[in-house]
């Protein structure tokens, strides 16, 4: 009996299985955001005077800068002097060997397979603990591939010209709020370097995780895929459970040149907040891709089930002609989670081509927005657009909505766009119950077989793990 | 820094005549709202709802209002029977408009007269509409019209004849700013046809700035025709603002074929049980002109429908934009919303902006909206042209049969044809 009743009770908290903490020492900087700050995080990174000087132009103009209020969300204040801008484990490892056991400890409950797991997995892991990156594996493999794979601090010490002649391209120091922000504190993340004609030899990927408290992350990515190469890049992130939001303002810069291909898949699992919406993350991320080289594509796949509040449009400027963007996303909220979310398609070089497969899940007190633009610019000569955004309603007081902008400057253009909202039928429902499904089991795999679109877009690997997290997700949402 | 349009209204309200400004004792609210309208000034670019529409080059220009009735010929009015309200440069002209023999149950004159000779009831049920104003245009209309259509259909009147509305934009040596204010309401059960023109005696720039009440009582039905084909250098913001009780049927088109700039809102409010909306409408961008339509559809109450048809044409330089929001609300159950906005883009310099919203808050629903932005089919082009039907014939009726799919629901065959004939004048040079 004993043993049952466990089994169940473990069932039922199965809620957020990454709400852990690890009990680590760490080191931080105090609360609060002040030139001074700025300059101590760079001095504690050792960074070059122009990374500096970068930054702090960054945080000059983030002053001058409005909160932005235009998504629907609500948001309660955030007090930007009460976080910590930097927390890093203190124990720094000289290499995976000396890794804090209970760090990875962490990544092996997360299932991050970054030691010796990650051999048999095939996969390249940059792991972001906090505000630092704690280890990157397959080193080796990927230098004799020509492949740069680390952190961005490394890269800043050890490809200053890469990174200087990359970074802030894509998306600006001033290009909004919290990408302002980010430039100003960001602390580390992953930098790619693809060389001319390397197809990366494995998948790259990046799990981020904040565990301590009164900390935000913000951590800075940027892909560089030369011409003619691909890289499939993916990223994971995990938050312990706490009663306070917490901030996560990242910035993601794609860079893709001729014929060049970058995959960029993110399953989010931030924490969420409770069902009365007390504590969870604040996700505010900006991502985008530029196109920058003829035939080059830029594939965006996400899965967004955690966090409070999402913020984010990974975007294509497709700037080349003939090049492509995707952009393939699953966004659910549940209980009292806020979502606005979508892409952003410019197209401005001839035939250029874009596809959005946009699906939205609202249930409990969820509010699921997908906002779009399609922009086809006056050279864009021969430009093609396919948007489908579907919702899925589950239950009564939650939302669905969507908010498309398309702009059109050429005649030669087609862009279409179809949206539709309903909820699960009881048809559909009854068919599965009279299958012999429980309800739960047949919500979800409706919800699998709505989403199914994207997650084909996944690596399996991470296709597997979305579905899990959806299941997971949606419990108690029916009945 | 003062904005000419602005300051030029502000002169323009002293001179109204106090006696006009008074009736209905509307004196004090006109006032307000004036005030408000100068602290807020126009809308920017930045403001979201106004995005696609820059007001800048509005704003520099002044504008008087008309003086006296200025003579039109009446030829350009169009043919029809029925009864008819005429205004010329916002003042009604009696000498133009058929106000006798109106059919049993219905009511018809200008607001100036309404006003005027109106009984507690009416000051009341005129004043609280005058009330609503949520952007500067719609303020300085509560400020400034004093004229309009009234219409009031009695509960159970079936009235076959269609009543026809006209506001003629005349020329005159100074461009004028018209403020229109019109009230529809239909009472329960009963039915009309309301046909509204839009249209131009001669070259001129004049602003016109007009509100609509439409209320709909249980059960009631009205088929709204709107043809809007100002003269290529006016100015327009229109705004509809639509309440429909249980069960009522507003069955609404609009043609917006002329004016230089013409901004439209419509906001309809499905408040009671089974209410029903099908708007339809062409937008027809070409040479400069800058078409911009808004719709916001507001699902209140359960089962609920709403069907929006509207197609858009961007040649030469024009820009077409196009907002269709819906909401449905909490509670809105059994509600079913459907959007097609199709569009054309025939010019390399002209633009096609366009923005399906959806905002569901019930889960009983089915809503879908879809947007698209492209060119005449290659295939039925061939296929016409296989047959013998020259290039521009053929790009022609294609483009003829895109915009009709938003006239389906006309069911007066004397107006469709008079639209086709409409239509087949401007269509050739378009689509060429």
């Amino acid at each position: 009996m004993a043993t049952e009743r466990t089994d169940i009770d473990n069932a039922l908290n199965r809620r957020y299985e990454a709400g852990f903490v690890t009990d680590i020492e760490t080191e931080y900087l105090p609360p609060g955001l002040s030139e001074d700050i700025i300059r101590q995080l760079s001095a504690k990174k050792n960074e070059p005077e122009w990374m500096t000087d970068w930054r702090l132009k960054a945080y000059r103009h983030w002053l001058t800068m409005p909160v932005p209020h235009w998504a629907k969300l609500k948001i309660s204040p955030i007090d930007f002097q009460s976080v910590s801008y930097y927390a890093a484990p203190k124990a720094r490892p000289k290499s995976l060997d000396e890794v804090d056991p209970k760090l990875l400890e962490t990544y092996e409950k997360l299932g991050v397979p970054l030691h010796e797991r990650a051999k048999l997995a095939g996969i390249a892991v940059d792991a972001v603990f906090d505000s630092v990156s704690v280890g990157t594996t397959f080193r080796k493999e990927l230098a004799e591939a020509g492949v740069i794979f680390c952190s961005m601090s490394e890269a800043i010490h050890n490809h200053p010209d890469l990174v200087r002649q990359y970074l802030g391209t894509v998306v600006p120091v001033a290009d909004n709020y919290f990408a302002a922000l980010n430039c100003a504190v960001f602390s580390d993340g992953s930098f790619v370097f693809i060389p001319k004609g390397v197809r990366c030899p494995m998948e790259l990927s990046t799990y981020f995780r904040i565990n301590a408290m009164n900390t935000g992350q913000f951590e800075r990515t940027l892909i560089v895929a030369e011409e003619g190469s691909y890289v499939s890049y993916l990223e994971g992130c995990t938050a312990p459970q706490r009663d306070e939001n917490q901030l996560h303002a990242a910035v993601v810069e794609l860079v893709a040149l001729d014929d060049a291909q970058i995959k960029y898949s993110t399953v989010q699992n931030w924490y969420p907040g409770d069902e009365n919406g007390v504590g969870g993350i604040y996700n505010f991320v900006t991502k985008r891709g530029d196109c920058r080289g003829a035939r080059s594509k830029i594939s965006w796949t996400q899965v967004e089930t955690g966090s409070a509040i999402t913020w984010k449009y990974p975007s294509c400027v497709l700037r080349g002609d003939d090049s492509t963007g995707e952009f393939y996303s699953v966004a659910l909220t549940h209980h009292a989670q806020q979502a606005d979310t979508g892409t952003k398609m410019i197209h401005i070089g001839k035939n250029t081509k874009s596809k959005i497969i946009a699906k939205g899940i609202s249930a409990g007190r969820g509010q699921n927005s997908y906002r779009g633009l399609v922009k086809v610019e006056k050279s864009a000569e021969g430009a093609r657009n396919y948007t489908q955004c579907d919702s899925l309603l589950i239950g009564k007081k939650c939302g669905a909505h969507t908010f498309p902008y398309i702009e059109v400057k050429h005649p030669s253009a087609i862009v279409e766009h179809e949206a539709t909202t309903s909820k699960i039928s009881d048809d559909q429902l009854f068919y599965c119950r009279s299958r012999g499904l429980g309800e739960e089991d047949a919500v979800s795999m409706i919800v699998d077989g709505f989403c199914k679109q994207v997650f084909k877009e996944l690596p399996m690997e991470f296709a597997v793990e979305a579905k899990k997290l959806l299941e997971v997700s949606l419990e108690g949402a029916v009945g | 820094m003062s904005v000419p349009l602005l300051a030029s209204l502000e002169q323009a309200f002293a001179q109204l005549p106090a006696a006009a400004l008074q009736a209905a004792q509307l004196g004090e609210s006109r006032r307000t709202h004036l005030a408000a309208a100068l602290a807020d000034g126009l809308p920017t670019a930045r403001a979201e709802r106004w995005r696609y529409t820059p007001l800048r080059a509005l704003e520099r220009r002044p504008f008087v209002t008309a003086a006296a009735l200025a003579e039109i010929d009446p030829a350009v009015l169009p043919a029809g029977e029925g009864p008819r309200l005429v205004f010329v440069n916002g003042v009604f002209a009696a000498a133009h408009s058929r106000l006798d023999g109106l059919p049993a149950g219905v009511e018809l004159l200008p607001l100036s007269q309404a006003l005027l000779g109106a009984d507690a009831r009416d000051l009341a049920h005129l004043a609280r509409r005058f009330d609503a104003s949520d952007d500067t245009f719609a303020r300085l209309n509560a400020a400034f019209a004093l004229d309009g259509l009234v219409l009031r259909v009695a509960a159970g009147t079936r009235c076959e004849q269609p009543v026809t509305v006209v506001m003629v934009g005349a020329p005159t040596t100074t461009d004028i700013a018209v403020h229109l204010r019109h009230l529809v309401d239909i009472g329960e059960g009963a039915s009309l046809r309301l046909v509204e023109h839009q249209l131009s005696a001669g070259a001129q720039a004049h602003l016109v700035n007009s509100l609509c009440h439409v209320h709909l009582k249980p059960g009631a039905r009205l088929s709204h025709l709107r043809v809007q084909c100002e003269d290529v250098a006016a100015t327009l913001f229109t705004r509809t603002e639509g309440v429909l009780a249980g069960a009522a049927e507003y069955q609404r088109a609009d043609l917006e074929l002329g004016a230089a700039l013409s901004r439209h809102e419509l906001n309809i409010a499905l408040q009671g049980n089974g209410a029903r909306l099908r708007s339809n409408g062409v937008l027809l961008a070409d040479g400069r002109r800058h078409l911009d339509t808004r719709l916001g559809i507001d699902h209140i109450a359960r089962d609920t429908r709403c069907e929006l048809t509207w197609r858009g044409l961007g040649a030469d330089r024009g820009r077409a934009v196009f907002h269709g929001g819906i909401l449905i609300r909490a509670g809105a159950d059994g509600t079913s919303a459907q959007l097609s906005n199709k569009n054309l883009l025939l010019s390399p310099h002209a633009e096609i902006d366009t923005q399906p919203v959806l905002e569901i808050h019930a889960d009983e629903v089915q809503a879908s909206h879809g947007a698209t932005v492209g060119q005449l089919d290659a295939n039925a082009l061939f296929y016409l042209r296989s047959r013998g039907v020259g290039e521009a014939q053929a790009r022609t009726l294609l483009t003829l049969a895109f915009c009709r799919v938003a006239l389906d629901d006309l069911d007066d065959d004397a107006l469709r044809e008079q639209i086709d004939a409409l239509l087949a004048a401007r269509l050739p040079e378009v689509a060429a």
